[in-house]
């Protein structure tokens, strides 16, 4: 995918199984969650944390604070709550990423955190976590603000007025047409 | 408004308000004669229509199960809509022509393995007033007078760098959205929400076009919330009614003639589903090709990090278009060709597509300069082949207790050919530009185009419908949606929908005052 050369290009595009593509649309996040069932655990300490540590891993931007990485974690497992299945995967994951080294993983540093997590990219508790964090994470508005999208426009009759014509560093911009 | 009784056994049955069927509806009724439009979703009004793609997407799209094998998503395979105005509510307007020599496929491209490639019983020359009728009724920008639209930004770069790679067939593309103010609907503001229902009306759906003017004929009565389910054959071997759920409620309304323009996968499943001992492989199939050649066109996007800012969102979704690889070119290594258009991606949708190829840096690194993105969606003809096909699962059933479809797909391998060297072009563009990173995305849209399973030609044995998209095997029973295609074309296909269906629907207005219908 991201700067792929053109022959290792297709491989790349697609590193992820068994991620539903229709999840790709808007709103059928729910399609990627794991569809088998499993033993429901006991919570573990840091639940939250390393929820939200992964997240980070997922989505890492410099611009956002770890409290919203924290709040939408804390958002993920208030659903998983409801779906005791997909809870007892989840766990499962984390427990995953706890065990593997000596300290939680929430602690480790970020580069050691990011080759703990490509260990288990291709596990269904990750990409269900993936697809729905994407949801959670980038339907936000305070997101939105900081990548920079301004969303909806009808209220102040489109972007017509307020800059869909508006490049100025393109060569000759303004004869082309 | 006009309503017509159960009994009436005079009115003309359209199944679906969309492209094909909001068409023909009007046409129909403008020409005298009575028509009802059974439309399985419900009818919103413009002020329904909100700038929120989760919100609007599950207002407007159809969510009934469907099923996949091979290559499309096993749960989703196929994007669309379940509402009055059908899936011209999702559409982005685009309105190329076929190229004669599309329509000329087989003579053009010769003996391909593995395909059923035929050339359209319809000839380029037949089609031409067609398309101009379609052109006018719909508004088509850059044709017949009505002006481009304005270009943005998005467009302004893919065009620089089309320049630069030396393309030169290349504008703001022939849209069914207004640049102007005409057919009492408003120009189009840019609000950049084309797929989520136009909250202006400046874009072309049959919601607010051809079902009110319909119903101003006083000939026409539309029925949402009525999904059909059955199509009764009498003792003359012709439909003598349909038969639709409403409100958990089943219902049948005698017809004299019933046309279905469901979009394909559900023209088909109804098709498939009414099995009889004079159909018993389902109606109008006794040539075995109902849901055969299933088409759909690929879909895959480049995006560029540019090196100022593009703001690609800010416009319409599909800004321009670049034409120069549409042409059949064999020396590139496949038959046929692509068109290269612009697209933006919401930063979610933009995540989700690009987290198929990996997480972390990889994906927010492109995600922080969302500002500086340049997007383009390019989209090729797909061979028809025999065995690519939508069929009814044997035991599965929906809510409604129909059997689910399923839809097998796998690209042929002159798709592949040419979605590889797509993405090579494209990248291309960009790069030229100065891109300082380019990704490029894969075919995991659903099919938003749908074709073939229903194809029309001259032979009962090769064809489900006549040139006229008559089925061969029911006198009065007719199809007026992408079914009809024999083959896909390089381009999105719903103007041909529509120039089909007013040619179908003078066909039909002649029958009808011959007696013959
Ligand atoms: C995101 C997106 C973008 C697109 N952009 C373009 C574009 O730029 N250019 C282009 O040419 N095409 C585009 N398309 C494709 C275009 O929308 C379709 O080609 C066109 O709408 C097909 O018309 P139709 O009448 O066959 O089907 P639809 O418009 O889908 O209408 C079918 C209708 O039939 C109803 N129906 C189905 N089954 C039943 C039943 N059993 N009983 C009652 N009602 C039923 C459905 O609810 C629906 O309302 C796009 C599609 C999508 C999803
Ligand atoms: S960009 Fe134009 S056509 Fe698209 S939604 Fe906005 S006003 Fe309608």
């Amino acid at each position: 995918m991201v700067g792929a050369d053109t022959h290792t290009g297709l491989a790349r595009r697609e590193v992820l199984r068994g991620i539903a593509l229709g999840a790709l649309l808007p709103a059928l996040g729910g399609l990627a969650a794991p569809l088998h069932a499993a033993e429901l655990d006991a919570e573990g300490p840091g639940e939250r944390e390393t929820s939200a540590a992964l997240l980070r891993q997922m989505f890492p931007h410099a611009a956002f604070a770890p409290a919203f990485y924290d709040e939408m974690a804390g958002r993920y497992l208030e659903e998983l709550a409801a779906r005791p299945e997909a809870l007892a995967e989840h766990r499962r994951g984390l427990a995953l990423l706890d065990a593997s080294y000596i300290a939680p993983f929430a602690q480790l540093p970020a580069v050691i955190q990011r080759a703990l997590v490509a260990r288990v990219d291709q596990e269904p508790f990750f990409t269900a976590y993936l697809m729905r964090g994407a949801e959670l994470v980038y339907r936000d508005a305070r997101v939105w603000d900081a990548l920079g999208y301004e969303g909806s426009s009808v209220e102040y009759g489109g972007y017509l007025d307020r800059g869909f014509d508006d490049i100025d560093w393109l060569p000759g911009a303004g004869e082309m047409q | 408004m006009t309503t017509y009784s159960l009994d009436d056994s005079s009115v003309f049955v359209v199944i679906g308000s969309g492209a094909g069927g909001g068409v023909l509806s009007r046409e129909l009724a403008s020409r005298g004669h009575k028509v009802v439009c059974l439309e399985a979703g419900p009818r919103l009004t413009l002020g329904d229509i909100v700038n929120d793609e989760t919100e609007m997407f599950n207002k407007l799209t159809w969510l009934d199960p469907r099923m996949a094998t091979g290559k499309p998503d096993p749960r989703f395979p196929v994007w669309g809509c379940k509402t009055v105005g059908g899936t011209t509510m999702h559409w982005t307007g685009a309105c190329p022509r076929f190229e004669p020599h599309e329509m000329r496929a087989r003579s053009t491209y010769g003996d391909m393995p593995d395909t059923t490639l035929v050339d359209w019983p319809v000839s380029p020359e037949d089609m031409a007033p067609w398309y101009d009728k379609a052109e006018m009724r719909m508004g088509v920008t850059g044709t017949h007078g009505n002006p481009h639209l304005p270009p943005g930004n998005n467009y302004k770069v893919l065009e620089a760098g089309a320049r630069k790679c030396g393309y030169t067939d290349m504008d703001t593309h022939n849209m069914a959205i207004n640049s102007v103010a005409r057919d009492g609907r408003p120009h189009c503001r840019q609000l950049g929400f084309c797929t989520s229902g136009c909250a202006l009306g400046a874009k072309w759906s049959t919601l607010y076009t051809e079902i009110p003017a319909a119903e101003e004929t006083g000939n026409f009565e539309l029925r949402p919330g009525c999904m059909v389910t059955g199509l009764e054959v009498g003792e003359d071997g012709r439909i003598a009614s349909v038969t639709y759920l409403h409100e958990g409620q089943s219902i049948t309304q005698k017809a004299r003639a019933v046309s279905i323009a469901g979009n394909v996968v559900e023209t088909t499943r109804l098709l498939l589903n009414n099995r009889s001992e004079r159909h018993p492989d389902g109606l109008a199939n006794s040539s075995g090709l109902v849901g055969r050649n299933y088409m759909r066109h690929f879909t895959i996007q480049v995006m560029g990090v540019m090196p100022g800012k593009v703001h690609f969102y800010r416009q319409t979704h599909l800004a321009g278009v670049v034409r120069d690889e549409r042409a059949h070119r064999p020396e590139r290594g496949f038959a046929g060709g692509f068109l290269i258009s612009t697209v933006p991606f919401t930063p979610e949708v933009l995540a989700k597509n690009m987290l198929v190829g990996g997480w972390g840096r990889d994906l927010t690194r492109v995600l922080d300069k969302y500002e500086y993105l340049a997007g383009m969606l390019l989209t090729g003809e797909d061979p028809p082949q025999h065995s690519n096909a939508i069929t009814l699962h044997p035991e599965a059933r929906d809510a409604n207790g129909l059997p689910v479809p399923v839809i097998h797909y796998e690209d042929h391998p002159n798709t592949i050919a040419m979605k590889e060297y797509a993405w090579k072009a494209g990248r291309r563009i960009y790069e030229a530009m100065g891109a300082e990173e380019i990704v490029e995305m894969g075919d995991y849209i659903p099919a938003t185009h749908n074709m073939g399973t229903a194809r029309m030609g001259e032979d009962p044995k090769a064809s489900v419908c006549t040139p006229y998209g008559r089925t061969h095997d029911v006198a009065n029973l007719f199809v007026s949606d992408g079914s009809l295609f024999p083959t896909a074309g390089g381009c999105n296909p719903t103007l041909t929908i529509v120039a089909l269906a007013m040619r179908q629907a003078q066909h039909i207005d002649g029958e009808l005052r011959a007696g013959r219908l």
